[in-house]
């Protein structure tokens, strides 16, 4: 699956922005309506959900599915409220959020900066341009081996993975989005006399911005999948570990309790990216 | 000659462009012995057939790029690169998106390194000069083409250069937009005295605005004829349109214009070599 149909599901799961307008528009109208519209609303928002959970719920109790292999929703549940109170959970948690954040903003130091030196200046972009495709095209997991046989099976090579595959998402986002600005705006600004600090300050910059964050925000689903799969092969925390770890102790509420804490971070980070990036570009047309 | 607040002296500009199927490269000649002085304050149209190299011209003077040959002076003083004496307009507006319709008037003060609270008086000074005065806080995505043009022209004034260049600006702009925005532009002109060479395909537009027009000949361009524009069609109290002397003047631009026009299809330029040279001014501009 690639990172662009990744952030489509996360998009679907969390709803477009479109769904949450009508959502909050219909929110006020229910308000005054009544409460049984109110639950019309978020039924029909999130029926699909409540349908898969009323199947995952009831599928194994009434026996259609062996209950060893998928325990009730509700079971689920209680085994991660059990995690959560031993403190495991947040151990696992914090570290895999640890390791996702600062691979992420490390990547994001990194890279952006980097990608508009490479657009702006095109003898650096074609430098750089044969070595960037054979590393993008090198799939990270396959790599995994390689940093951990370098760095070892501490943070630093899980770290390292996170960093690795946010770059090429970042790169090229940063490139593309520096190459588009509109060749008007920057002689618009050249005749009122920008130096090319100015220039790349007032111009460059905000007019790349949209861009930009779009690579930002595949590094974010590509930083998850590769944190995930590198806690499972080697690592003593982290969400990947617990559902690996689980996984191998028959603790299967345990590990579809983790596979559940990846999606929800997962969504909160994508939400976290839209609200900031609808700030950093509130000037854009809304797109209908 | 102290009078000329713009002299062109014999200016020539070619662009290198690729040879055809990779062959070697060739000059292309865009403007050839361009020989014109445009005065302290005045008006001055330029017409000629498109690919005449009038947006070239502009570029020249912007200090965007440079003559290949001759010199372009700005009260007697060669133009070394672009700078705040000259303001541009563009057909296409140039606003930045990212910028309400003020901080869009406030870029080049700005650029000039002046105090938020001077820029913004200034801004809104402008934005009233325009006629948009309550449309400060809006996005250009939110204005309609003659706001946005309003804006831009609103935004090469308020740092008050002593040359407004102006390529085509009412261009993309519908007929009634435009016909209120030329005498907006005039009441401007006469309001602060400016120079303004501006740029136009529209016969007209050249008439009703120039106090001279400029007539360039097909490719490569050259300054053809300038006609004098008589002095009551910038009258702005009367239709100028239904004037006798308005009809007289439109045709003798018509006619000078209209052997260049059949010159310039005769020869028009093949969609590829077009192409390779909108690459190669590209190049000279980034």
């Amino acid at each position: 699956m690639s990172n662009l149909e990744i952030l489509t599901l996360l998009e679907l799961a969390e709803g477009s922005p479109k769904d949450r307008a009508a959502l909050r528009g219909g929110a006020i109208t229910a308000a005054t309506g009544g409460i049984v519209r109110w639950f019309g609303i978020i039924g029909q928002r999130s029926l699909l959900l409540l349908v898969f959970l009323a199947v995952w719920e009831t599928a194994p109790r009434l026996g259609m599915i062996d209950v060893t292999f998928l325990p009730p929703f509700s079971e689920v549940i209680a085994a991660g409220w059990q995690l959560a109170q031993s403190g495991e959970l947040y151990d696992d948690v914090g570290a895999s959020l640890l390791r996702a954040l600062s691979g992420f903003l490390i990547a994001i130091v990194l890279f952006v900066p980097l990608g508009v030196l490479t657009g702006w200046y095109a003898r650096l972009g074609n430098l750089l341009n044969q070595t960037i495709e054979i590393a993008r095209n090198t799939a990270p997991l396959a790599l995994l081996p390689v940093f951990i046989l370098l760095l070892g099976i501490g943070e630093l090579s899980k770290v390292t993975m996170v960093v690795y595959s946010c770059a090429w998402p970042l790169l090229l986002n940063t490139i593309a989005a520096v190459r588009q600005v509109d060749p008007l705006l920057i002689k618009s600004a050249r005749t009122m006399g920008a130096t090319p600090s100015q220039l790349f300050r007032k111009v460059i910059l905000p007019a790349s911005l949209p861009t930009i964050f779009v690579g930002i925000r595949l590094a974010s689903a590509s930083a998850m999948l590769v944190l995930v799969a590198s806690e499972m092969v080697g690592a003593k925390s982290g969400l990947g570990y617990l559902i690996i770890n689980s996984q191998y102790s028959f603790l299967i509420p345990q590990m579809y309790f983790g596979i559940l804490g990846i999606t929800v971070i997962g969504l909160a980070f994508n939400a976290i990216l839209e609200a900031l990036e609808r700030r950093l570009t509130r000037w854009k047309a809304p797109a209908v | 000659m102290s009078i000329a607040k713009i002299r062109f002296e014999h200016v020539r500009k070619e662009f290198l462009v690729r040879g055809k199927d990779g062959g070697p490269a060739q000059s292309f000649t865009a403007l050839d012995d361009i020989t014109l002085d445009v005065r302290a304050g005045e008006f001055l149209a330029l017409v000629g057939p498109s690919g005449c190299g009038k947006s070239t011209l502009l570029d020249l003077l912007g200090g965007l790029t440079t003559p290949s040959s001759g010199r372009i002076l700005l009260d007697g003083k060669a133009i070394e690169g672009p700078a705040r004496d000259r303001g541009i307009v563009f057909q296409q507006y140039a606003l930045f998106p990212w910028r309400t319709a003020a901080q869009n008037i406030e870029f080049g003060l700005d650029i000039a390194g002046l105090k938020a609270r001077e820029r913004r008086e200034r801004a809104l000074h402008y934005l009233d000069l325009v006629g948009l005065s309550g449309f400060a806080d809006r996005y250009p995505h939110e204005l309609s083409g003659g706001m946005k043009q309003r804006v831009a022209i609103a935004r090469s004034l308020a740092y008050d250069p002593e040359v407004l260049l102006m390529d085509e600006p009412f261009a993309a702009l519908d007929a009634q937009t435009r016909e209120t925005l030329q005498g907006e532009l005039l009441r401007i002109w006469r309001s602060t005295g400016k120079t303004i060479l501006f740029i136009t395909h529209g016969i007209d537009e050249a008439v009703v605005l120039g106090q001279r027009v400029a007539v360039m000949t097909s490719r490569p361009g050259r300054i053809k004829q300038i006609v004098d524009i008589p002095a009551e069609l910038h009258s702005e109290t009367e239709d100028v349109r239904s004037l006798p002397e308005f009809g007289h003047a439109r045709h003798e631009v018509w006619s000078l214009l209209r052997d260049e026009v059949l010159k310039a299809q005769g020869a028009e330029v093949p969609a590829s070599e077009r192409e390779r040279v909108a690459k190669a001014k590209e190049l000279v501009h980034v």
